[in-house]
């Protein structure tokens, strides 16, 4: 019998059909046999599918350029197991004893100035806690925050989209990550220089 | 080889091809054409061969009727004809809306023309004027170091500020429009009138990094402002770096935008003039497509950046098919490409979310598509390293690590490219309109993050002239290349590989002078 499979589906109600006709021990053989001819027809379609697809693509010049990418994937790779290596302290966390301007800072900023709000003198380190009081309590109060990624997104694309369907949004939840400490160069790094890898 | 624009090797037809061609001119694909069937995905395949389809007596080509495709017996090869993918595609036209000339390009045409926002930058900038304004400021310049690396003292906890600050002080059109007097905040009436202003402070931080004093700079000042600024938005609280880059973009907005122009215009948006969005404003397209008939929805949303979710669980990227077959020990490995691949794939959207189509007139299933329109100057991409667990109403950040290319072409992202995947990647005019503006991107600033959600800590990695340098707050020091890329990454910003190369070639260091050396430095 020869098949002509011009649609996936009309192949497997052929099989089908096959298999509920004449369904006895005589005809299991050639069952199985139906099976994976049809199996190897399908599967034949989809590689096909995909040879084509690239075949387009090679030819109308269309194909990424993969060697720069390769490169690319190739240096992050290197980087990463050199800074995972342990004999290496380069790490990012690193304490460093000097700048490349050659000056050194203490782990909270001891610069010295007027609050413009209240006129004190204050250092900078402490300048943004000091802020947040000063400015009045009346900041945390009036503060509902809705953590609704839609509200901030709408807000800041500076008009909505006239369409039927909803447009660019993300997922749920907005990707936000504060920072606690300080997180000045000595507080959990290792004491020590910087040494270069 | 990539080339700013999508553009099609237009493959030269295989001769029998061209000579049945000349024999029989297009009626055979035309006739061809309406045994066509195409599908609301985009696929084409052919209903029922047609013998009566003249054929070429001594090459008997035939199609691959299983995708529509032609095949030359005797090149023994796939071939490719512009006029037959015009066919194929102009009967999906003619599919969805009935038209029987089905020669306009699929979806929502946008015909506006969009002047350049490049042009926006150019005029404000001159960069005679600059260098001489850098030159005059750059009496204690500490030997060759490039112009305007400054650390920044943290304030307490405003490393978010910091990392931020520092990405805008070097994107290159962003800096240029500030130093040549884009907004001067010693001239701007808003500021003399006591009332609050961004982009003057912002300005005064310009001045003071490009200053030639090295010693690092407190932004208090500007720290006020914003927190006069942002006590107006729900969001002033959150200390996180990409919250913050919006609500300062929206602030320079609000103050910027020309007088002529009300505030909140939705039709200008894509094309607001303010130093803000003339930067980092891009334009995405929204495709929704119904399951069942094909038709395709088409909106355009602008945008200052691209959030994007990390490809955990490794989508295969568009183009796999394209890669060799080889063991990759990088598979498993989350990449920006991939991200971005996941961004633009279709995304079939759920049972329970059917949509209004408007040619079915009922709801049914869809699927949608996000592409880029228009490229921005810079592009800030935002990774979502946070996930919010509904089940367990927990939330945490992710830490894996994200592969990121120094050099970036977004060409495959863009509508053009997108659109015409879609559609089997057939030779047509899918987008026009496009790309004045080149795909290649370089990069020059990462902001990243350690730490956890609750207590973390970030830091700026910094590209001048081509050498990384790290900025911790303070701490200005040279890193390698290396460091940066096995870098957990949470903000990349690239800038277009035309600006970056120009950036590099403007402002070379100065050297010291005997008479500079009297200052002490």
């Amino acid at each position: 019998m020869i098949f002509l499979v011009s649609q996936r589906h009309t192949g497997l109600a052929i099989l089908l059909l096959s298999l509920m006709s004449g369904f006895n021990e005589d005809n299991k053989a050639s069952h199985a046999q139906l099976s994976s001819q049809f199996f190897g027809d399908l599967l034949d379609s989809i590689i096909v599918d995909v040879a084509s697809e690239c075949h387009r693509i090679a030819r109308l010049g269309l194909d990424r350029n993969l060697e720069e990418e390769e490169e690319e994937l190739r240096l992050s790779a290197q980087a990463r197991v050199r800074v995972a290596d342990p004999s290496n302290s380069g790490e990012s966390n690193s304490k460093y004893v000097v700048d490349i301007f050659g000056q050194t800072h203490p782990p909270v900023a001891n610069e010295i100035f007027d609050c413009m709000n209240c006129g004190r003198s204050i250092m900078a380190g402490r300048f943004a806690p000091h802020l947040e009081k000063c400015m009045g309590k009346g900041r945390k109060a009036r503060l509902k925050v809705t953590r609704s990624s839609t509200a901030v997104q709408n807000r800041y694309s500076q008009g909505s989209p006239v369409s039927t369907y909803s447009p660019y949004s993300n997922s749920t939840n907005t990707s936000r990550l504060s920072n606690g400490t300080s997180g000045v160069a000595g507080e959990e790094y290792s004491n020590g220089t910087f040494q270069e890898p | 080889m990539t080339t700013g624009n999508p553009s099609y090797t237009n493959p030269k037809p295989c001769k029998h091809l061209a000579d049945y061609k000349l024999n029989h001119g297009l009626s055979g694909y035309k006739s061809l054409q309406k045994h066509l069937k195409t599908a609301p995905h985009g696929k084409t395949s052919v209903g029922k061969p047609n013998t009566k389809t003249p054929r070429c007596i001594s090459c008997d080509g035939f199609q691959d009727i299983e995708r529509a495709e032609l095949y030359c017996c005797v090149c023994c090869d796939q071939v490719y004809d512009p006029d037959f993918d015009k066919a194929v595609i102009s009967k999906h036209i003619m599919g969805i809306t009935g038209d029987k000339n089905g020669d306009e390009s699929i979806g929502k045409r946008l015909v506006k023309r969009r002047r350049l926002s490049s042009g926006v930058v150019e005029e404000l900038v001159d960069s005679k004027i600059s260098k001489q304004l850098i030159s005059m400021r750059d009496r204690r310049a500490k030997s060759c170091y490039p112009l305007g690396l400054r650390g920044l003292n943290n304030l307490g906890n405003t490393c978010f500020m910091n990392s931020v600050l520092q990405a805008l002080l070097h994107a290159p059109p962003f800096r240029n429009y500030f130093l040549s007097g884009g907004h001067n905040h010693e001239t701007c009436r808003k500021r003399s009138v006591g009332r609050l202003c961004l982009p003057c402070d912002i300005d005064v931080v310009f001045s003071a990094a490009f200053s030639g004093d090295r010693a690092p700079y407190s932004p208090a000042q500007f720290l006020y402002s914003w927190w006069q600024h942002s006590a107006n938005q729900a969001s002033y609280e959150q200390k996180d770096a990409h919250e913050f880059f919006i609500s300062v973009l929206d602030g320079i907005h609000e103050k910027e935008v020309k007088s002529t122009q009300s505030r909140n215009q939705n039709r200008d948006n894509g094309d607001c003039q303010c130093i803000a969005h003339g930067v980092f404003s891009g334009l995405l397209r929204s495709d929704v497509t119904c399951m069942t008939c094909g038709f395709t929805s088409t909106t355009f949303d602008p945008c200052v950046d691209i959030s994007l979710d990390l490809d955990t669980n490794n989508f295969p990227s568009k183009n796999t098919a394209t890669k060799s077959i080889k063991p990759d020990a990088n598979s498993s490995m989350s990449t920006l490409l991939g991200c971005l691949d996941l961004f633009t794939r279709q995304e079939k959207l759920g049972s329970d979310s059917k949509l209004y189509c408007q040619n079915c007139h009922e709801r049914r299933d869809s699927a949608k598509q996000m592409s880029i329109k228009r490229l921005p100057l810079v592009l800030c991409l935002h990774i979502k390293r946070f996930e919010h667990s509904p089940v367990t109403k927990m939330s945490r950040k992710i830490d894996r690590y994200l592969q990121f290319p120094l050099s970036l072409d977004m060409t495959p992202y863009l509508s053009s490219s997108v659109v015409r995947n879609r559609f089997g990647n057939r030779i047509f005019a899918f987008e026009t309109g496009e790309s004045d503006i080149s795909a290649e991107f370089e990069i020059f600033a990462v902001v990243t993050h350690a730490g956890t959600l609750e207590s973390g800590h970030y830091v700026n990695f910094l590209r001048l002239r081509n050498q990384w340098y790290k900025c911790d707050d303070a701490w200005i020091n040279e890193v390698d290349e290396g460091m940066v890329r096995a870098s957990q990454c949470y903000m990349m910003f690239y800038v277009q590989k035309s600006l970056y190369q120009k950036a590099n070639e403007d402002w070379s260091c100065l050297p010291i002078s005997p008479r500079r050396n009297m200052f002490g430095q």
